[in-house]
């Protein structure tokens, strides 16, 4: 049968193929920015999740530290343990080149291996006593070919007590790709390796490495996992046995998973927005251009309903065309971006049907809110009107004609009158998009690389000890890692500016009650709670020391930079620095807690500003407390990992020199002119590979570089969400100009056969273009202004940023602008003089 | 005779005062049905102005028209949309056919609105009446302009309206098609006893009628 309304969609959007264009571009870009966003959020959070799972080391849910192999057994015969994996350690590597990686040598079973993210790719786990399995990491530090069948020679030690170390040549069965995120490489072995281990160190004990069966429970459900794993031990009869959940599944994560997906959603509305107001406006322009045949469809009795339902049709249509394209599209871009954003190792690209789903839901959704209005006005046409009306709002009453000569200018300034809700339309449009690039690029050049840089730095390079990070066994302080050798030779550098030596010592520390009075008085319930929740050992550790009036204390020996740098006020907490004073010996600086910069009213959790504390026996005077300095106190304690309460002190180096004069140097910070940086670290290159010593070397530029790409994300996101939504402004206004100089057609003929110029006309249009543009930045520039000088300057405020006022991306897209402006329509005018004069007369007779 | 639309006290002012326009200023009207009537006025006297109130294509100021029963001023826009379809054809200067639509797309299109089939076989007799059954596959721009305005009376027939109005459906012809579309209107109106009310400048082209109704400054003056 005959449908006329789809008969009649179906022809005349044939017929419209230059809206056609506009609009499919504008749903494809509409939609791609929706796939992208999609695909970026959600691989975002699958990373994130992917990404705690590689830190944890597991993506098991539940692990056993310590556990029998029989105990292992009945836990994996449970019917809701999907799998369980094994491992029993044999010992941990203890070789210079690998020093600052804990690399552990142990047995496990394929799900173990799978499960820690250490699942030889090439080759297999070992199964010989002589084999091992290896990853790359560890493969490079050894200096071992990435080839099964590799001789691999490590020194290891099997007791923590003892540390004697053992000497074992193995050969390569097996790697894999390291997971850097872990602070831990795996070193499987056999079996028979193990058990041989266990065998010559005495068997399993206490202290004692060799030996421990290690265990991970693989859950069907990641629901509750606590509880699971408590009925499940309850029903084998093993409760009590010590277990960890792994950090990974905690529903934190998916919160945090979550926020990393808050801009995207706002990305989202705002490309909405701009999706709608040129959706909008191409629809509206092209129903009012053919606002007489929607007249003359009601005049033959079409309804209402059916005439939305003819705008809709086509609508349809379009997305029909537009939106696979856009997914298609979008898709890509959002794969691109995914490994430039995600700054770890193996980011993937996610393929949840969401993605897909959504984006085109979305799309569509943008397309039909936005039709919503030109359709009704479709719909609401009379058959009278629709014999007269034309490209005009409607007739304004009571306007006062104007005074004066009809100028080319003042003419071209009404024309734009003429149709208001278009002209705000496109302005809107193109605004949105320049607006938003403002804001992007303003919020971007706040950041102060020297802010964030102090937090974490406090020279251009900073040398640690090896054991520095030995997290596991321990800072070892006569380590001979950082030696004269390499001090000397950074030290006679070309261009060193200046050098800070740090040394370390651990001791016991009696706390007096004034001390204990600072302690209790500066934790408050609420910090203990807060601290308790993600450190209940800590919480415990210090209570423990508060009531036995004993905490352990790290002193630090500095120099240098060091002093220089926390000598200034921004780092004093209570009291203040005095350099000479602090030079007798007779004093020294409490470290206190991270607090915002300045002057704390309160005393600070550790030995008050003028009090006395004796350190192994001689006395010294606090002289201030000073903010935490995380470039000076990160790094290992000296057993390995503890559970003490720690007060921390900085004396002068000379002083702590005299003290303990056998302890060596930890950390060696220094400054070089800035043409000798890029010298500086080759220098240090150098002599690692001459040494085949790796230590860590944190400079400030590995530090720019590692922020650049952990923000790379943001930034980028925000300039492609800003760019394609000022090129959608930009279609929206050539659109507008085009259909508005088009649809004017028989108007400019009649002007011109009264006696109009060729480039009187021209002119004209160039003045409607150049009104445009010229409206378009006043807005624009206003609204920036607002948007960075309030919006933008509050939402730095605090952190590592400077505000500094800027306009810089408009200030650049300005005479872009003005020559679209000029340029459109001009080229319009040509096309248009194609026709001649009485062609476009009779045109539309 | 039965009026098949009877028009009260019509009126229809345009703006006040000094530019106040009266199109309409009290039309009483019958008309009976099965006849043809023209209405004829020069430009300004407000005939369109009538013609379009008896579509209920624009409101009275004041006064009613019934047609065929129906007071139109109770119809909502929609109704009065769909009761157009069913009982009013029209048949307008620029013939108003659908440019997408072919022939027989444009004939059939009123009735196909209203989700309903076809009669074919009066319609083919119509359009056969018309000498149209060769241009049904065709585009109304590949038709000549008489083409046209027989395609738009076959159109408004095939509905078989209560009434067909024509709003000088020769003012874009030139005489002699003239002629030939007025001698096939008035053919359709005795062959299917159809009411058409038709608007024309012209007396002699009013003359075919079986009435004529004269209107001059928004009143009749017959």
């Amino acid at each position: 049968m005959f449908q006329p309304i789809s008969v009649i969609s179906k022809r005349i959007f044939k017929q419209n193929r230059g809206r056609n264009l506009v609009a499919v571009l504008a749903i494809v870009m509409t939609t791609l920015m929706f796939t992208t966003l999609f695909v970026l959020s959600q691989s975002m959070s699958k990373n994130i999740i992917e990404m705690t799972f590689r830190q944890t080391g597991y993506d098991a849910q539940a692990s056993f530290k310590s556990i029998t192999e029989e105990q292992a057994g009945m836990i994996a015969a449970h019917p809701e343990v999907a799998e369980t994996g094994n491992s029993i350690v044999a010992g941990l590597a203890e070789d210079r080149r690998v020093s600052g990686r804990q690399v552990e040598m142990r047995w496990a079973d394929e799900s173990y291996a799978r499960h820690t993210f250490s699942m030889p790719v090439t080759g297999r786990m070992p199964e010989t006593e002589e084999e091992i399995a290896l990853d790359t990491l560890v493969l490079d530090r050894l200096g071992v070919a990435h080839e099964p069948g590799a001789q691999v020679t490590i020194d290891w030690i099997a007791d923590l007590e003892t540390k004697e170390v053992q000497t074992s040549t193995f050969t390569l069965c097996g790697f894999w790709e390291a997971n850097e995120s872990s602070y831990a490489s795996m070193a499987w072995v056999s079996r028979e390796f193990v058990r041989k281990a266990v065998d010559s160190a005495g068997g399993a004990a206490p202290g004692r490495m060799a030996g421990i069966h290690m265990a991970q429970v693989n859950l069907y459900s990641d629901r509750d996992i606590e509880g699971s794993m408590d009925r499940i031990l309850a029903d084998v009869g093993l409760e009590g046995l010590e277990y960890n959940v792994n950090l990974a599944y905690s529903p934190e994560m998916n919160y945090m998973a979550a926020q990393e997906s808050v801009p995207m959603y706002l990305g989202m509305a705002l490309v909405f927005v701009a999706g709608y107001l040129i959706i909008y406006n191409i629809f509206q322009i092209s129903v009012t251009a053919d606002i007489q045949f929607y007249g003359k469809l009601k005049t033959l009795g079409t309804t209402k309903k059916q005439l939305q339902k003819l705008i809709y049709m086509q609508a349809g249509r379009l997305c029909i065309i537009g939106i696979p394209i856009g997914i298609l599209l979008g898709y890509l871009l959002g794969a691109v971006l995914v490994p430039v954003l995600i700054s770890f190792q193996a980011g993937s690209v996610s393929v949840n049907p969401v993605i897909f789903i959504g984006s085109a839901l979305f799309a569509g959704l943008t397309v039909l809110v936005s039709c919503m209005r030109p359709a009704r006005l479709a719909a609401k046409v009379s058959p009278m009107e629709a014999l007269r009306c034309s490209d005009v709002d409607k007739i304004r009453k009571g306007r006062k004609k104007r005074q004066g000569n009809a100028s080319l200018a003042a003419l071209a300034w009404s024309n734009l009158g003429r149709n208001r809700k278009r002209t705000v339309t496109v302005i809107c449009s193109l605004t949105l998009g320049l607006t938003l690039m403002s804001c992007f690029y303003a919020k971007n050049a706040a950041f102060d690389m020297e802010k964030y840089l102090s937090g974490l730095t406090i020279a251009d390079y900073q040398i640690d000890e090896a054991s520095n990070e030995a997290y596991m066994t321990g800072y070892d302080p006569q380590g001979n890692t950082l030696n004269k050798e390499l001090v000397e030779l950074v030290e006679s550098m070309d261009g060193l500016e200046s050098v800070g030596h740090l040394y370390s010592h651990e001791t016991k520390l009696a706390l007096n009650e004034k001390t204990v009075e600072n302690i209790r008085d500066f934790y408050t319930k609420e910090m203990l709670t807060s601290w308790a929740s993600y450190d209940a050992a800590g919480v415990e550790a210090m209570q423990k020391a508060l009531d036995r009036r004993q905490a352990s204390s790290v002193i630090y020996g500095a120099d240098g930079i060091v002093l220089d740098v926390y000598g200034r006020e921004e780092y004093w907490e209570n009291g203040s620095f005095d350099a000479e004073l602090f030079a007798t010996g007779e004093y020294v600086l409490a470290i206190g807690p991270g607090m915002e910069p300045g002057i704390q009213e309160q005393a600070m959790p550790t030995v008050g500003v003028g009090e006395k504390v004796e350190l192994e026996g001689r006395e010294y005077t606090v002289m201030a407390v000073l903010n935490t300095l995380s470039p000076v106190t990160e790094g290992a304690y000296e057993g390995g990992p503890q559970d003490n309460f720690y007060l921390e002190f900085i004396m002068p180096a000379e002083t702590f020199r005299e003290r303990w004069p056998e302890n060596t140097l930890r950390k060696l910070y220094f400054n070089v002119s800035d043409e000798n940086i890029e010298e500086a670290q080759e220098i240090l290159d150098g002599y690692f590979k001459n040494t085949g010593l790796t230590l860590a070397v944190t400079s400030r530029k590995s530090m720019t570089e590692q922020y650049d790409r952990e923000t790379r994300s943001g930034a980028v996101m925000g300039n492609v969400v800003s760019i394609v939504i000022a090129l959608v402004g930009v279609l929206n206004f050539i659109n507008s100009m085009v259909t508005a100089i088009v649809s004017r057609k028989k108007e400019f003929a009649m002007i011109q056969s009264v006696g109009m110029t060729k480039t009187q006309l021209c002119k004209l249009l160039v003045f409607e273009g150049l009104d445009y543009a010229g409206l378009t930045l006043l807005v624009t520039y206003i609204l920036s202004t607002l948007a960075v000088g309030i919006g933008v300057r509050a939402m730095v405020a605090g952190g590592y940023t400077t505000f500094r006022f800027t306009l810089l991306p408009l200030v650049v897209c300005t005479p872009m602008l003005i020559a679209f402006a000029v340029l459109l329509p001009y080229l319009c005018f040509k096309n248009l003089e194609k026709d001649s004069l009485v062609e476009r007369l009779r045109a539309i007779a | 005779m039965e009026a098949i639309v009877k028009a009260t006290g019509l009126k229809k002012y345009y703006g006040e005062g000094e530019t106040l326009v009266k199109a309409l200023d009290g039309v009483d009207l019958e008309i009976e049905r099965g006849k043809f009537t023209a209405i004829i006025g020069t430009s300004g006297s407000g005939k369109s102005t009538l013609l379009n109130m008896l579509g209920g294509l624009d409101v009275p100021g004041e006064g009613s028209v019934r047609i065929g029963g129906q007071e139109l001023a109770r119809l909502n826009a929609e109704q009065a949309t769909i009761f157009r379809r069913k009982q009013i054809g029209f048949i307008f200067q620029n013939y108003n056919l659908i440019p997408v639509l072919t022939v027989w797309e444009n004939i059939i299109f009123p009735i196909s609105l209203d989700g309903r089939k076809p009669d074919q076989k009066f319609i083919m007799e119509v359009v056969k009446l018309l000498g149209l059954e060769n241009k049904l596959d065709r585009l109304p721009n590949q038709l000549s302009g008489g083409q046209q305005q027989r395609v738009a009376i076959a159109r408004a027939l095939a509905t078989k309206p209560a009434i067909i109005l024509a709003d000088e459906p020769t003012g874009n012809l030139d005489s002699e098609t003239s002629g030939d579309v007025i001698s096939l209107l008035r053919m359709t109106s005795e062959q299917f006893h159809q009411t058409i009310v038709m608007i024309t400048h012209n007396p002699d082209i009013a003359a075919c009628a079986d009435r004529i109704i004269r209107i001059e400054d928004g009143r009749i003056v017959e």
